[in-house]
C-alpha cells in the first residue's frame, strides 16, 4: 500500500472553507494525506458527474462545500448543487449512487475546524462501509 | 483590497454569529436585498390608510394630521408604523448596501443593481425627508424652511428647485403657500412609484431575484415593529405660528432621513460644507466599483458549438441573466436546433452553467471541467 493512499474527494468551493496553507504538494489536506482537495469557483460549478466519476476510480467517499445556504456569492450555486444531489434539480446525481458515499457541506470561509470534524466522521462512515467494488477488484487482482 | 480585511474580519464574524442565533435559513443577513422590500408593503400600504386622512393643505394639514394621531381608529398606530417601518426600511437598505459593498458583491456583473441601488437609495432619503415636512407642526415647518433655504443656496439650480418645491410656479409667490404642501406630498407620493420602476431596473439582471424573507423572519420583524409603535407611538408636536417663514421649532432630527439639517442646525456645520458632506454620498457611492482592479479581467463562459443540444439548463441556472438561447442554422452540421449564447459583459465567470449542463457543452475559463475530472481521475490513479 503506498503511503498517502487517497480515501476521499473534496470538491471544495473557494469561497467557503479557507483552505489557505492547508495543502500539501499533492493538494491534499496537511492534516490527513488522505482526503485529496480539488478547488473549484462556487460550488455551483460542480457536476454530478464529477463526484460520480471520484467514486467510480475509487475513493472510498466524495464530498463537496459550499457556502453557507443564502450565502453563495453567485446567488444559487449551493442551493443548486444541493438539489441535484438530492435528485430535484437537472442534471441529477445517479440514483444508483451510493448516497452514504456522498456529502455536501455548507460552511463559511472561517468553519476549518467545522469541516475538518466533518470531513472525519465521514471518514469512520465511509470506512465502515469498506472499499467501493472497483479498489475491491483492483485489490484481489494483484 | 481594503474589502478582503473587511469581509474577513468583520462581516464573516458577524454572519457566524447570526448563524448560530438565527440558524442559516433565518439569518437576516441572508435575505439583506428581501428586508427592505418587507418594509416597503408596509409603508404602502399604513400610507394609502394614512393618505384617506391627511388634507394637503396649509389651513388642514396640521389638523388633519392631529385627527389621525389622536382620534381616528388607529390613526396613531398607522402613522407609528408608517414612521418606523421608514427608519426600518432605511436601516436594512444600509445593511444592505454595506454587505454588497463589503462582500464584492458591487461591480463589473453587478453594475447595473449598484447603479439603480444609488438612485434608490436618494429616492428613499428623499421621500423620508419629505415625510418629516408633512407633519406640518412647529418642528416640520422649521425643517421645510430649513431645507428650502439649503436647496435656494445651491448655486444656478438652487433657486429654481426651491421655487419648484415651494410651489411658487403655480401661486407666483415665494413663500410658503397651499401649493408648498401639496407640492411636497406629490414628491412623498411619487417618489415610491418612482421606485417601483426603479427596483425593475435593479432586478433586471438578476435571477429570480429573493424578494421575500422566511415566513419566521417576516413576523419576527413585524412583531419588533409592532413593539415599537405600541411602545413608543409617535407624537404631534405644537401648531406653528401663522407667520410660517419665520418659524424656528426645537428639532428632534431623524439622522437616518434629516441629518443634513442636523450638521447644519446641531453641529453648526456651514451650509455649504453640509452639501458637499451631503452629494459626496452618492458620489462616492458611484466611484467605488471604479476605484477597484478588475477582478476578472474579460473572462466569461464559453459554449462548445458541437456539444450543446439547446437542453436551456444553463439558461434556467444562470444567476445573472447571462445566457440566451438562440436558434442553430439550418445545417450547421449538428442535428440540434438551438443553442446557448454568452454575453460576455453580464456573464460572472461563475461556472453555475458548467455545474447545469449534463453535455459537456460549457466551460468556464479559469476551471475547465474535463480538467477537474482528470484530476480526480490522476490523484485516485496515483494512489492505486
Ligand atoms: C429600495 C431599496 C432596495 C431594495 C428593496 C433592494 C432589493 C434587492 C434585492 C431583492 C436584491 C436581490 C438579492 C438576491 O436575490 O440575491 C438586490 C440585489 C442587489 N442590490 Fe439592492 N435593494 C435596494 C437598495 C439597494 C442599494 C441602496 C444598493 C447599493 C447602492 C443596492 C445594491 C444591490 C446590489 C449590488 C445587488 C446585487 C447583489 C448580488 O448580485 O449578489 N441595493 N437588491
Ligand atoms: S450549454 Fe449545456 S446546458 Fe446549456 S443549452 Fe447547451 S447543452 Fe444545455
Ligand atoms: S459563468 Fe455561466 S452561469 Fe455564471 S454568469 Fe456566466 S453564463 Fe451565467
Amino acid at each position: 500500500m503506498v503511503a498517502n493512499e487517497i480515501k476521499l474527494i473534496g470538491i471544495v468551493c473557494e469561497r467557503s472553507v479557507d483552505l489557505t496553507d492547508r495543502l500539501d504538494e499533492n493538494g491534499c489536506l496537511k492534516e490527513d494525506a488522505t482526503v485529496k482537495i480539488i478547488q473549484v469557483p462556487c460550488s455551483g460549478l460542480i457536476q454530478p458527474i464529477m463526484m460520480e466519476t471520484a467514486l467510480k476510480n475509487g475513493a472510498q467517499g466524495c464530498f463537496a462545500t459550499g457556502c453557507r445556504m443564502g450565502d453563495c456569492h453567485y446567488r444559487d450555486g449551493n442551493r443548486f448543487l444541493q438539489h441535484r444531489l438530492e435528485g430535484t434539480r437537472m442534471p441529477k446525481l445517479k440514483p444508483s449512487v451510493d448516497k452514504e458515499r456522498v456529502e455536501a457541506y455548507w460552511l463559511s470561509a472561517l468553519e476549518y475546524e467545522k469541516l475538518k470534524h466533518l470531513i472525519d466522521e465521514f471518514r469512520s462512515t465511509t470506512d465502515k462501509l469498506g472499499l467501493p467494488e472497483k479498489k475491491m477488484a483492483n485489490a484481489s487482482a494483484s | 483590497m481594503y474589502i478582503e480585511p473587511i469581509q474577513k474580519n468583520i462581516v464573516l464574524p458577524l454572519e457566524k454569529g447570526l448563524n448560530a442565533l438565527f440558524t442559516q435559513r433565518y439569518n437576516p443577513f441572508y435575505y439583506h436585498g428581501a428586508l427592505p422590500n418587507l418594509f416597503l408593503w408596509v409603508l404602502f400600504l399604513t400610507g394609502l390608510l394614512l393618505l384617506v386622512y391627511y388634507q394637503p393643505t396649509l389651513a388642514t394639514a396640521y389638523p388633519s394630521m392631529k385627527f389621525i394621531t389622536y382620534e381616528a381608529p388607529f390613526g396613531n398606530a398607522m402613522r407609528s408604523l408608517h414612521r418606523y417601518a421608514a427608519d426600518g426600511m432605511m436601516i436594512f437598505v444600509l445593511i444592505h448596501l454595506c454587505r454588497v459593498w463589503f462582500t464584492d458583491r458591487f461591480r463589473e456583473y453587478r453594475i447595473i443593481p449598484w447603479l439603480s441601488g444609488i438612485v434608490l437609495l436618494i429616492a428613499l432619503f428623499v421621500v423620508g425627508l419629505t415625510g418629516y415636512m408633512l407633519i406640518w407642526d412647529q418642528d416640520a415647518v422649521a425643517l421645510t424652511n430649513m431645507t428650502l433655504s439649503g436647496i435656494q443656496s445651491l448655486p444656478f439650480v438652487g433657486p429654481a428647485m426651491a421655487s419648484f418645491l415651494m410651489g411658487t410656479w403655480i401661486s407666483g409667490e415665494s413663500i410658503i403657500t397651499n401649493y408648498t404642501v401639496t407640492s411636497i406630498l406629490v414628491f412623498h407620493l411619487g417618489l415610491p412609484l418612482l421606485m417601483m420602476f426603479l427596483l425593475w431596473w435593479h432586478y433586471l439582471r438578476i435571477t429570480r431575484p429573493v424578494t421575500d424573507p422566511p415566513l419566521a423572519l417576516m413576523f419576527m420583524l413585524l412583531g419588533g415593529l409592532f413593539l415599537t409603535a405600541g411602545l413608543s407611538p409617535v407624537i404631534l408636536g405644537d401648531q406653528a405660528p401663522s407667520d410660517l417663514n419665520v418659524v424656528s421649532g426645537k428639532l428632534d432630527f431623524d439622522l437616518l432621513f434629516t441629518f443634513p439639517q442636523y450638521l447644519v442646525t446641531a453641529l453648526g456645520w456651514d451650509v455649504a460644507v453640509a452639501w458637499l458632506f451631503v452629494l459626496g454620498i452618492p458620489v462616492l457611492l458611484l466611484a467605488l466599483p471604479y476605484l477597484q482592479k478588475k477582478a476578472m479581467r474579460g473572462q466569461y463562459a464559453h459554449v462548445v458549438f458541437e456539444n450543446c443540444t439547446g437542453c436551456s439548463l444553463c439558461y434556467n441556472d444562470c444567476p445573472y441573466e447571462a445566457i440566451t438561447m438562440v436558434a442553430r442554422e439550418k445545417n450547421d452540421g449538428t442535428r440540434f436546433k438551438r443553442m446557448a449564447m454568452v454575453d460576455p459583459g453580464r456573464c460572472a465567470n461563475c461556472g453555475l452553467c458548467v455545474g447545469a449542463c449534463a453535455f459537456k457543452a460549457i466551460d468556464i475559463p479559469r476551471c475547465e471541467s474535463p480538467d477537474v475530472l482528470q484530476e480526480i481521475e490522476r490523484s485516485l490513479s496515483a494512489s492505486l
